[in-house]
C-alpha cells in the first residue's frame, strides 16, 4: 500500500456526498447507486480533491485524534480503497493526472 | 458507568436560565454531577482551579474572557480537565480557535440535549469531539498549515547563519542599527541581509518578516541555529 501515499485520490465527477440526518450518503449520478458511509469515511471524501495525498490525510487524522497511527493508517487505506473498488474516485499522480489507483 | 465515581462537571454560561437548565439536565443523569458553575470565562478559570472538575462545559461567548480565553487559562495554569465549547453556531474559525485552545470538544448549542449529555461522556472517555459535518473542513485546514509549515521551514533552511541571526533579532523587534551592533557588523551590512531575508521569505516588510517567525514559530529554531 506504501505506492498509494504517492498519489492522490480525487473524488470523480458526478458524485455527491448528501446528510439526511445522522446518515450520510455518496450518490453516483452515474450509476445511480447510493453507497452509505460513516462519519470517517464523509470526512476523507471530503479530503479526496486531487491534490491531498493520504499520508497528509493520515497525518491530519492522528493530529486531530491522537488514535495511534497504524489503525488511522489501516482506516485511511481500506475507505480509499473502498472508494477505488465502488469506482467513486480516481487518482491522481504528480502530474495531477487522474490515472488507474497504483497496485 | 455504574459503580465508578461520577464525571464531576463545571459549568459556564452567562445566562443563569440556561446554566440551571443544562444543571438540571446533567444530574439527571447517575454518573454526572456539576461540582460548579461560572458565568464568566474568569470565574470559570478560577472554578476549574478550586474544583478540579473533570469536564468543563464552556460557551464560547463568555463574558470578560470568553470560553476559548478561558479554556487557554485552564491549559496554561495546568489543568487537565476535559473542556467542551458550546458555540452560538458551528463555524470553522471558532472550531479550531477551541481546538486549538486545548477544547476537547465543540458542540453548538442548536445541537439536542442528548447530544450534549453524550459529548460529556465521549470527551470523558478521552475522544475529540467535532460535528461531523465540520471533520472534512478541519483536517482540510491541518493540512494546509502542516504545508505552510513544512514550506516555512524549507525557506529558512535557505538562509544563511548570518540571515537567521539578523531574523531572529528582527523578529525581537530590533531595527538595523541595533542588530549591526549586536552583530559587530556594519549598519549597511545588516541593511543587506535584512533585503536578502526579505527576498527569501518573500515578504515585502520587516514587520511581514517577523510575523513570518511568529506565525511558524520557528524562534527557537533560528536561535538553536546561531549556538
Amino acid at each position: 500500500m506504501n505506492a498509494v501515499r504517492h498519489h492522490r485520490p480525487a473524488r470523480r465527477e458526478g458524485v455527491w456526498l448528501r446528510r439526511a440526518g445522522a446518515e450520510v450518503v455518496l450518490y453516483d449520478s452515474q450509476s445511480s447507486r447510493v453507497h452509505l458511509v460513516n462519519d470517517a469515511a464523509a470526512a476523507i471524501w471530503d479530503l479526496c480533491d486531487g491534490d491531498t495525498e493520504p499520508a497528509e490525510m493520515i497525518e491530519a487524522i492522528c493530529q486531530l485524534s491522537g488514535m495511534p497511527r497504524p489503525i488511522v493508517v489501516e482506516d485511511v487505506e481500506r475507505i480509499l480503497n473502498e472508494f477505488t473498488t465502488a469506482g467513486l474516485i480516481t487518482w491522481a499522480e504528480d502530474s495531477q493526472r487522474p490515472s488507474e489507483p497504483p497496485e | 458507568m455504574g459503580g465508578e465515581e461520577p464525571v464531576r462537571v463545571l459549568l459556564a454560561d452567562e445566562q443563569s436560565l440556561f446554566r440551571q437548565a443544562l444543571h438540571v439536565a446533567l444530574e439527571s443523569q447517575p454518573h454526572l454531577v456539576v461540582v460548579a458553575q461560572a458565568e464568566s470565562g474568569c470565574q470559570a478559570a478560577i472554578r476549574a482551579r478550586h474544583t478540579a472538575p473533570d469536564v468543563a462545559v464552556l460557551s464560547a461567548t463568555l463574558p470578560h474572557c470568553d470560553g476559548i480565553e478561558a479554556t487557554l487559562r485552564i491549559r496554561q495554569e495546568g489543568q487537565n480537565c476535559r473542556i467542551l465549547v458550546l458555540a452560538e453556531r458551528e463555524d470553522q474559525a471558532s472550531l479550531l480557535e477551541a481546538l486549538e485552545a486545548g477544547a476537547n470538544g465543540y458542540l453548538s448549542k442548536d445541537s439536542p440535549l442528548h447530544d450534549l449529555i453524550h459529548a460529556v461522556e465521549a470527551i470523558h472517555r478521552g475522544e475529540t469531539l467535532v460535528p461531523p459535518w465540520m471533520l472534512g473542513g478541519l483536517l482540510s485546514e491541518l493540512i494546509r498549515r502542516r504545508r505552510e509549515g513544512a514550506r516555512a521551514l524549507q525557506v529558512i533552511a535557505s538562509l544563511t547563519r548570518r540571515e537567521r541571526e539578523v531574523l531572529a533579532l528582527l523578529a525581537e523587534g530590533r531595527d538595523h542599527n541595533a542588530i549591526a551592533q549586536e552583530l559587530v557588523i556594519s549598519p549597511e551590512t545588516a541593511r543587506t541581509h535584512i533585503q536578502n531575508i526579505l527576498g527569501k521569505l518573500n515578504v515585502h516588510s520587516r514587520l511581514e518578516a517577523a510575523a513570518f517567525v511568529g506565525r511558524y514559530g520557528i524562534l527557537q529554531g533560528l536561535v538553536g541555529a546561531e549556538s
